[in-house]
């Protein structure tokens, strides 16, 4: 198989003769209607859609606007303008900042720890372990978040039933603007550390043995060869786990949602959750298109930066 | 890494918000999911002999599409079965919307340039879609004086009305009539100093665990207040008036109930008054017509002499809120005649009372109230003569906006952030910057 292809391929670099030309130009065809599918669906559903909520978040699109989009007015810079001095904004950009400050540190330190326990100390019921740290990741979040909103129910929840035997008498969790935030961080936390474990099981696992036995010949204890061997080497899986649970968490949407509806008095409303609700509930797309992209923004730095510097050669 | 399943919680995202914002419940209000009519039993049933006495059956020809939504969707079609029987000229298809894809659809509508020619609308909804100039206005040949007054008004868009009201729900006292015996009191409260005494009263004396229920952020528990007081969302030049002296007054009164413990401060998400109403740990909440049927069915046997349920009480005026649906024409429809003959129909008393047979939605016409049916039921009657007194949000574009701030402010108020002077001038520059046209 390989070697037709090959002399086919280098008939078209030669590129001489006509007929070479015109196969070329066939087999370029040939690869863009194998591509097809996935180049007119990504065309259509997103490039088109990115496009537009880019030109909307120069416009004042609305309600009204509803019967003739294209009568929408353009409006310049003044929906970012105004996000400026949207006080509701930044108090959500904040609580977005709080929970990837504290949940991505969590999802990651947590998910490292079961995965070093598992892969080296834990060797009996080591599939159970991380089937069970691995099912929320792959349960609907919708049906998690109901979950835990029984849980930390005040009254009858499984959380505030155990402290009671305890003789502590239970907050109202998801009703209190200081402890809202962390409890669903929590939640994020528990929910996502499972995929985190596969990763860094995959990663520990290709670090070759050879260099904790040299370490251990060094005389290296427990914390000294996970400091120097452990953590250099798995560098690349930290950073790419940093990256995708950073994109992820800054996205925040169905906890809040589904928990506390963005409250109370606005303690767990997120970015995504303010922007849904401009554009969905009041229908100010232009506006809602404008959140969208500044979190884009956000995101794309966010990544750059970490890029920078937790490469390799950093 | 989330992807997959964030597309499915998306979806059932949209289906939450547009479910609660449809049938204009807020959250921490006491109306269950859902439209706001119980689902009743279709006690008649198949289509009567009389129902077609309203329709101008004036050779009507052609299709009708309509739209209704949720219980009112799957049930239509005996009322649609007695219109066609009237005027067999016209064809009448009937497209059940849920409640939940109900906004995102009729936006698909609008925007596409297919909509029905006949659907129903939530009165909250009729500013919001009414601004899309979608609808069709009213012939002038209707006549407004059969319907409710408040009912009435939710059709006002821009001045002009662009629908019929169609099935209305107000809000009552509910309250446990033992709890009270037990604590002293034997009437139901007629003013507002009546139901602070009450409300003290039966928490300290009644062994209740508080007074009575008020919704933390929930604007339709607080407008009654705001109208009972003599105010309004907008006066009567059509400027915001949330911050009028009755405003504050009645903000007030409504947070004093926060504040003295007889309501609570918070209560946990997706909490529900009719287990706690029937437990006695809350004797006293406001809600609409469907907690006749929950109550019931919660309370169990020999509960139904231990509740009752009361007008607003008063203040310079007992004014409660006035919800439910109404029917709107579309612009586009081609058939406008027979739509209109539909919407006639519709709103004919006769039909009226055979649909709250069937669904048991209260008739937003007021003769229909003297058809023994609805009249029979001396719960039911109380709705009825409350309707009398009643009021709606203004049916503005930017209503959903302007009321999730209300809501938002409401929150700061009764869980002790701010003060009713600060509320009122919080919401009056809400109102303002977000506008009420």
């Amino acid at each position: 198989m390989t070697a037709p292809a090959l002399s086919r391929r280098s008939v078209a670099q030669r590129g001489a003769s006509p007929v070479a030309a015109r196969r070329g130009w066939r087999r370029d065809l040939t690869g863009w209607a194998f591509a097809a599918p996935f180049v007119v669906l990504f065309g259509v559903f997103m490039a088109l859609p990115i496009i537009a909520s880019f030109v909307l978040s120069f416009t004042s699109f609305g309600l009204r606007d509803l019967q003739n989009p294209i009568g929408a007015s353009f409006v310049g810079v003044d929906n970012y303008a105004r996000l400026l001095s949207d006080a509701k904004f930044w108090k959500a950009l904040g609580n977005t900042f709080y929970f990837v400050g504290v949940g991505v540190p969590l999802t990651l330190g947590i998910g490292l720890l079961i995965a070093s326990a598992l892969s080296r100390g834990i060797t009996r019921f080591r599939t159970a372990y991380r089937v069970g740290f691995y099912l929320p990741v792959i349960t609907s979040i919708v049906a998690i978040a109901v979950v835990w909103r029984f849980l930390l129910n005040p009254d009858i929840g499984l959380i505030n039933v155990l402290l009671r035997n305890v003789g502590i008498d239970g907050p109202n969790w998801l009703a209190d603007k200081t402890l809202a935030m962390p409890a669903i961080i929590a939640m994020a936390v528990w929910r996502n550390l499972g995929f985190a474990m596969v990763v860094f099981i995959a990663g520990l696992q290709a670090i070759p043995a050879v260099l904790y036995e040299a370490s251990s010949i060094d005389g290296a204890g427990r914390w000294a060869s996970f400091r120097y061997v452990t953590l250099p080497m798995l560098r690349p899986t930290i950073l790419f786990m940093l990256v995708i649970t950073t994109i992820g968490y800054l996205q925040l949407f169905e906890e809040p949602f589904v928990m506390t509806g963005g409250g109370p008095l606005d303690a767990t409303l997120s970015v995504t959750m303010y922007m849904f609700q401009q554009g969905f509930a009041f229908f100010k797309q232009g506006y809602a298109s404008a959140i969208a992209y500044v979190l884009f923004v956000i995101v794309a730095v966010i990544a750059f930066l970490q890029f920078r510097f937790l490469r390799e050669d950093a | 890494m989330r992807f997959a399943p964030r597309a499915a919680a998306l979806l059932a995202a949209f289906a939450l918000t547009f479910g609660l914002t449809a049938c204009g419940t807020n959250s921490g209000s006491n109306a269950p999911a859902g439209s706001s009519g119980t689902s009743g039993s279709s006690a008649a049933g198949g289509s009567p002999a009389a129902g077609g006495s309203g329709g101008t059956s004036a050779n009507l020809t052609g299709e009708l599409t309509v739209w209704a939504m949720g219980n009112e969707g799957t049930k239509l079609k005996t009322l649609a079965d007695a219109f066609v029987k009237a005027n067999p000229g016209v064809k009448v298809s009937v497209t059940p919307v849920d409640w939940g894809q109900a906004v995102a659809k009729l936006q698909t509508a609008i925007a596409g340039g297919t909509t029905p020619d006949v659907s129903q609308m939530g009165t909250d909804m009729m500013g919001q879609f009414g601004a899309t100039g979608a609808f069709e206005p009213v012939p002038a040949d209707f006549d407004k004086s059969q319907f409710f007054e408040g009912a009435w008004n939710t059709n006002i868009v821009n001045g002009a009305a662009v629908g019929v009201p169609w099935y209305v729900e107000t809000r009552l006292l509910y309250y446990r009539k033992d709890i009270a015996t037990k604590a002293g009191i034997t009437s139901p409260p007629a003013t507002w100093d009546d139901l602070k005494a009450m409300a003290k009263a039966l928490q300290s004396k009644g062994g209740a665990k508080y007074g009575i229920s008020l919704g933390t952020k929930n604007w339709q528990e607080y407008f009654p207040f705001l109208w009972s007081n003599g105010g309004d969302v907008v006066d009567a030049s059509g400027k915001p008036a949330l911050n009028s002296p009755q405003a504050v007054e009645a903000l007030t009164f409504y947070d004093s109930f926060f504040k003295e413990g007889l309501t609570p401060k918070s209560v946990p998400e997706g909490f529900d008054i009719t287990p706690a109403f029937v437990k006695g740990d809350y004797p006293m909440f406001f809600s609409g017509p469907w907690h006749l049927g929950l109550i019931k069915d919660a309370g169990g046997a020999g509960f139904d002499d231990k509740w009752a349920i009361a007008p607003m009480p008063k203040k310079t005026s007992a004014t409660s809120f006035v919800g439910g649906s109404n029917i709107v024409v579309y612009k586009n429809s081609k058939n406008k005649d027979a739509a209109w003959a539909f919407v006639k129909f519709l709103s004919d008393p006769t039909t009226q009372a055979l649909w709250y047979k069937t669904v048991t939605d209260l008739p937003a016409v007021q003769s229909a109230w003297q058809d023994p049916a609805v009249a029979s039921d001396p719960n039911v009657k109380m709705f009825g003569d409350q309707l009398k007194d009643t009021k709606a949000q203004p049916a503005t574009a930017t209503w959903s906006e302007l009321s999730s701030a209300i809501n938002d402010i409401l929150e700061k108020m009764t869980t002790g952030g701010i003060e009713p002077q600060a509320a009122a001038d919080q919401m009056q520059q809400a109102a303002e910057s977000i506008g009420v046209k």
